[in-house]
């Protein structure tokens, strides 16, 4: 599955990281939607389609997370970045499966290596209370960076361990042809019951849910034609 | 406004430091700098204790940062009492949290994403990827700039300038455009995975994707969907593992 060379692995770490990063801490352009994360991951492992079939089941459960306020959800961007990189240059129908058996686990580490660096942060800002307090901008800045460095480190810690797991499933533990698309199966199972919950979730009981409702008429009725 | 542009980009960053104590606290600290830096000749203890006032407890959505940014930044050289500030800072959090979320959140990155996913399993490919970067970053860009001079401009009748702006009708429009794009794009993308797998394949995922739904539901939010499918998963290599 995954034929890496050097410099398409140290590409992807960056990826991950700036992924990681773009979660919550800098720009939160929507880098981190497994969609794109995907897509340029599978782009970099040289196979865009596998990038955009991860994206887009990484994406559907992503659809199930609301980030309001201190809630705490998995980070599905480095996940979904290492889930791309191991299911390239696989027949989607057995890769999908395993990539996202790893990505799946390796959001759910990503989601607790969040509340690390939030606690981490909390830990800094007490070390400087005496030069918050005292207004000194440079403590500001200083810590400022700090945030973004150890977010930073989180990511590219995440992609490390991610991309090295994905190595050694693709070479210890090859998977019969039938249980690789038994996973297939329930990951795509899984993630449209992740897209279902959140968007019914959302919907409440107003005119949102009957949008919901006509826009899956539309969609059936395209999936159909298409 | 001095500093303006530079407090923009460094509102990009403002959730830098997030934390459980100061939530955005110090983030904003870190972007009413530059907005301050005329205060520190005019009135350097003034300047100071607004530095100060500036890095505490803070909590809302990033994207609507800028509204409290911008009408703490004029309150500070008006020379509104610091404890005015203050609670005007901790009444701004809910409203701005609440209209951000659901602009944002709940609103324009669901819209969007549904919008894309329908566009890549309907062939847009990469394309929809990019459409979806340039088209959220453009209305997110234009937010931002729209808030820190809306506060900035309105200063301590911030609150009203928000009631009378734009947002809240955007949110009450918003969310019936992302309730019908999602709900466009899980059939299609439903369609698009499930046809690779024939019709007794596909009628297992979408029986697993029902039970996923209710069971969820009924045990969430301690099994939510991801632990459900990892549950799934383990089960299935169990039952393979023992010859099922």
């Amino acid at each position: 599955m995954i034929e890496l060379q050097l410099h398409g692995a140290l590409l992807l770490i960056v990826w991950g990281m700036v992924v990681a990063l773009d979660l919550v801490s800098v720009p939160q352009g929507l880098l981190s939607r497994p969609l794109v994360a995907g897509t340029v991951a599978g782009w970099i492992a040289g196979d865009l389609e596998a990038g955009l079939r991860m994206g887009v089941l990484f994406e559907c459960f992503a659809l199930d997370v609301l980030p309001i306020g201190a809630v705490r959800y998995p980070d599905y961007g480095p996940a979904t970045v290492v889930a791309a990189a191991l299911a390239a240059h696989a027949p989607w129908e057995f890769g999908l499966g395993v990539s996202a058996l790893l990505g799946l686990v390796l959001s759910v580490i990503g989601g607790w290596s969040l509340q690390f660096v939030r606690r981490w942060n909390a830990r800094a800002i007490q070390r400087r209370a005496a030069a918050l307090a005292a207004g000194g901008s440079s403590a500001i800045r200083r810590l400022q960076y700090g945030g973004l460095l150890r977010d930073a480190l989180r990511g590219a810690v995440l992609t490390v361990v991610g991309l090295a797991a994905a190595w050694l499933i693709a070479r210890v533990m090859p998977t019969a042809r039938q249980t690789a698309v038994g996973l297939s199966l329930v990951a795509v199972g899984g993630a449209l019951a992740a897209a279902i919950s959140g968007a019914v979730r959302s919907a409440g009981r107003g005119a949102r849910l009957r949008w919901l409702i006509g826009g899956a008429a539309v969609g059936v009725l395209l999936a159909v034609l298409t | 406004m001095t500093g303006g542009w530079r407090a923009l980009l460094r509102l990009l960053a403002v959730q830098g430091t997030w934390n459980y104590e100061r939530m955005l606290g110090v983030g904003m600290g870190y972007a009413a700098e530059p907005l301050l830096e005329d205060l520190k000749t005019v009135d350097p203890v003034r300047h100071s204790e607004a530095i100060v006032r500036s890095t505490e407890f803070f909590n809302c959505n990033p994207n609507l940062a800028g509204l409290a940014l911008g009408a703490t930044t004029r309150a500070e050289y008006e020379a509104v009492p610091g404890d005015q500030i203050a609670r005007l800072r901790t009444a701004l959090c809910s409203p701005l949290g609440a209209l951000g979320d659901e602009l944002f959140w709940t609103g324009a990155v669901p819209a969007l994403v549904g919008a894309a996913l329908a566009a890549v399993v309907l062939g847009a490919g990469w394309w929809a990827i990019v459409g979806l970067l340039i088209v959220y970053n453009l209305f997110r860009l234009a937010t931002a700039i729209w808030s820190l001079r809306t506060g900035f401009d309105a200063g301590m009748k911030v609150g009203a300038a928000i009631s009378a702006s734009w947002v809240p009708r955007a949110v009450a429009r918003v969310g019936p455009v992302a309730g019908f794009t999602v709900g466009v794009a899980i059939p299609l993308v439903a369609g698009w995975f499930l046809r690779g797998f024939g019709w007794p394949g596909g009628l297992g995922a979408l029986a697993l994707a029902a039970v996923g739904v209710m069971v969820t539901r009924w045990f969430g939010p301690g099994l939510n969907t991801v632990r459900f499918t990892l549950l799934a998963m383990l089960l299935l290599l169990l039952f393979r593992r023992v010859g099922l």
